[in-house]
């Protein structure tokens, strides 16, 4: 069945400036009412300013959250209305062998990408602070893998790390040949899944990070470099005790995004076929079961269990902060 | 330690060791930007050759014929699997989708922000903490009770979740990074306003609005990205393919080719394509990429 582009577009233009005219109309009621209440003008103004992100904040946020905890603990299809079922979801994902194998491929990933990414970043970045020419242009380059949309790199690796005829086997014959072994499967290999993506995941992440990065080392004042040779520091001892506690907040940062960015992968995967037996990334793993098997139920309790394992990782990242990071105006 | 740097042994000058320094950074650096562009000219490569170069060893790099027509008939074939799903249709849906939701968030995003820089109110810098800590809410836990919102108001298979929920506040990251932008502007400019009687929507409109028109701009390169990138949305919300957007698309073309031999050529030409508007844009404004990514890790 042919419908025109503008049959599919004007129902929702017209919707859209509904929602927005009431939106901006709700606004000026708002601050009316309350002045006149007697509600000082600028806390009227205030409250009247940010009420589409008060509203937001209901619809899309805290409903939601409390919306997906009930589900969790219920059998839901959609057509028929949810069914308390307790805690058996997640008793259900304790013998799930694909959650476990999706677990493990996650937190792998996370766990090889995010230091790898960092320690490439980190030295990209000690290579273009070596006041280098035409910083601006190898900052332009690096950056380029990603502003790339995710789709196109998935595309693009997979056809690089093509196990017949891709670039990377392609170059790798020779080791191949040498070492009188088969040619490596990559995504097609369970065991060689995790490699693979950290291979793509890297050629992602260093770019930005070493651009962020950069900056921070920018920022570190010369001063502190001279004071360290004269007190008979090398390059080794500057590196450890000057180069790094100053960009620490820097990295801390990026740890911190990385982990949370890496724990929840998702257009990369699913641009990606890998077998079962390797498991799949979390948050492919929810939006199959609720939108491929129908699972509701069963896959909010798995995004609450994502939720929790974030939240734990990141709180862990955090406490050990006060080891590692160092904040120049904090009095030690 | 009894190392010693080996060319003091072999006798250099300071300025033959700088030399020698510079020509090996020079060297990594050279070798990254390699890391960087192969695979991109390997995917705009693979697009332009025929099928029978494609497993060519050694690589023709500049392929020999150069098969221009991949990219209409990469669009053709897909016409072929889903009836309707032209070149420009496609993009007049992405476009449809990226600018109504670029525009309700740059609307939605600036009044929240001005309010957030500007107004003193009970509870306001609890609220703003609010706002903060939902960034690190993942997305995942909030999808399928969204998904059964918009299913209760009937409007799955329509545009509507993509463009109108934006209308809401917009993104938690975008209010922050304009807050960062109010705040930078002296006080007295409003002030002077309010003297000679202009109301808050006149100082809104009239003087703030231009003097954040940079954050502005920014903000609105890095809107366009990331709604031209979603892909998690459109493929949840849309089932009527003549509705998709470019991203849903290619993961449409993906899985029907998957079936019979993968055709990397045609692949690789739709990868070009959906990569080509963001790269134009990256070299147009490249500034806003890298001034919007220093917004979070700088200042947070």
């Amino acid at each position: 069945m042919y419908v025109s582009a503008w049959e599919t577009y004007y129902p929702t233009l017209l919707r859209w400036l509904a929602v927005g005219g009431g939106l901006i109309g709700l606004m000026i009621l708002l601050q009316k009412l309350l002045r006149l209440f007697g509600v000082r003008r600028e806390v009227a103004t205030g409250y009247a300013l940010i009420l589409p992100w008060i509203l937001g904040f209901l619809i899309w946020n805290l409903y939601p959250f409390a919306r997906s905890l009930y589900l969790s603990f219920t059998e839901y299809n959609i057509f028929q209305p949810p069914k308390w079922v307790g805690l058996d979801n997640y008793v259900r994902m304790f013998r799930d062998e694909q959650f476990w194998l999706s677990l493990r491929l996650t937190l792998l990933y996370a766990a090889f990408n995010v230091p790898l990414g960092l320690a490439g970043a980190l030295g990209v970045a000690l290579l273009l602070n070596r006041s280098v020419s035409g910083i601006g242009i190898w900052r332009t380059i690096y950056y380029i893998p990603a502003v790339l949309p995710a789709a196109a790199v998935a595309l693009l690796w997979r056809w690089m790390l093509s196990p017949e005829s891709g670039l990377i086997n392609f170059m790798l014959q020779p080791v191949y040949r040498g070492l009188n072994i088969q040619p490596l499967q990559w995504f097609t290999d369970p065991s060689l899944v995790l490699p693979a993506f950290v291979i793509m995941g890297m050629w992602g992440v260093f770019g930005a990070n070493s651009v962020i990065l950069l900056a921070g080392l920018k920022n570190i004042p010369k001063e502190l470099y001279e004071a360290a040779e004269l007190d008979g520091a090398g390059n080794w001892r500057k590196f450890w005790n000057v180069t790094i506690p100053m960009v620490s907040p820097t990295l801390f940062y990026n740890l911190v995004t990385g982990i949370i960015g890496a724990l929840q992968v998702f257009t990369q995967a699913f641009f990606i076929t890998i077998p079962r037996r390797a498991g799949t990334f979390l948050n492919v793993l929810i939006y199959r079961e609720a939108f491929a098997y129908r699972n509701m139920g069963y896959a909010s309790a798995l995004a609450w269990v994502l939720l929790i394992i974030i939240l734990l990782i990141t709180l862990l990242v955090f406490r050990s902060s006060a080891a590692w990071v160092y904040y120049e105006a904090e009095v030690k | 330690m009894t190392a010693v740097p080996i060319s003091i042994r072999l006798g250099l000058g300071v300025q033959a060791r700088r030399a020698i320094g510079n020509a090996i950074t020079y060297l990594l650096l050279a070798l990254f930007s390699l890391f960087v562009f192969v695979p991109v000219a390997y995917m705009i490569s693979t697009s332009l050759k025929t099928e029978d170069q494609l497993f060519i060893w050694p690589i023709r790099w500049i392929p020999n014929p150069i098969a221009w027509e991949n990219y209409p008939r990469a669009f053709v074939e897909l016409g072929r699997i889903a009836p309707g799903l032209t070149f420009w249709r496609i993009l007049s849906n992405t476009l449809f989708i990226t600018v109504l939701a670029m525009t309700a968030e740059l609307i939605a995003v600036s009044l929240v922000a001005y309010g957030f820089a500007r107004f003193r109110f009970p509870g306001r810098n609890f609220l703003f903490i609010v706002m903060l800590s939902t960034m690190m809410l993942p997305g995942i836990i909030t999808l399928i009770p969204t998904f059964l919102i918009w299913r209760t108001l009937g409007l799955i298979d329509t545009y509507d979740p993509l463009v109108n929920a934006i209308w809401f506040g917009g993104g938690a990251w975008a209010v922050f990074m304009l807050r960062q932008f109010f705040l930078t502007i002296p006080r007295e400019m409003e002030e002077a306003a309010l003297i000679d009687g202009a109301n808050t929507f006149q100082i809104y409109y009239k003087i703030m609005l231009p003097l954040v028109r940079p954050a502005l701009l920014a903000l609105g390169v890095l809107i366009f990205q990331g709604n031209w990138n979603n892909f998690m949305g459109p493929l949840i919300y849309l089932n009527t393919t003549v509705k998709f957007p470019l991203i849903v698309a290619l993961k449409f073309f993906q899985e029907s080719l998957s079936k019979e031999a993968p055709k990397w050529h045609y692949m690789m030409a739709m990868s070009t394509v959906m990569a080509t508007p963001i790269l134009v844009l990256y070299f147009a404004a490249q500034r806003y990429f890298i001034e919007g990514l220093m917004v979070g890790a700088v200042k947070g």
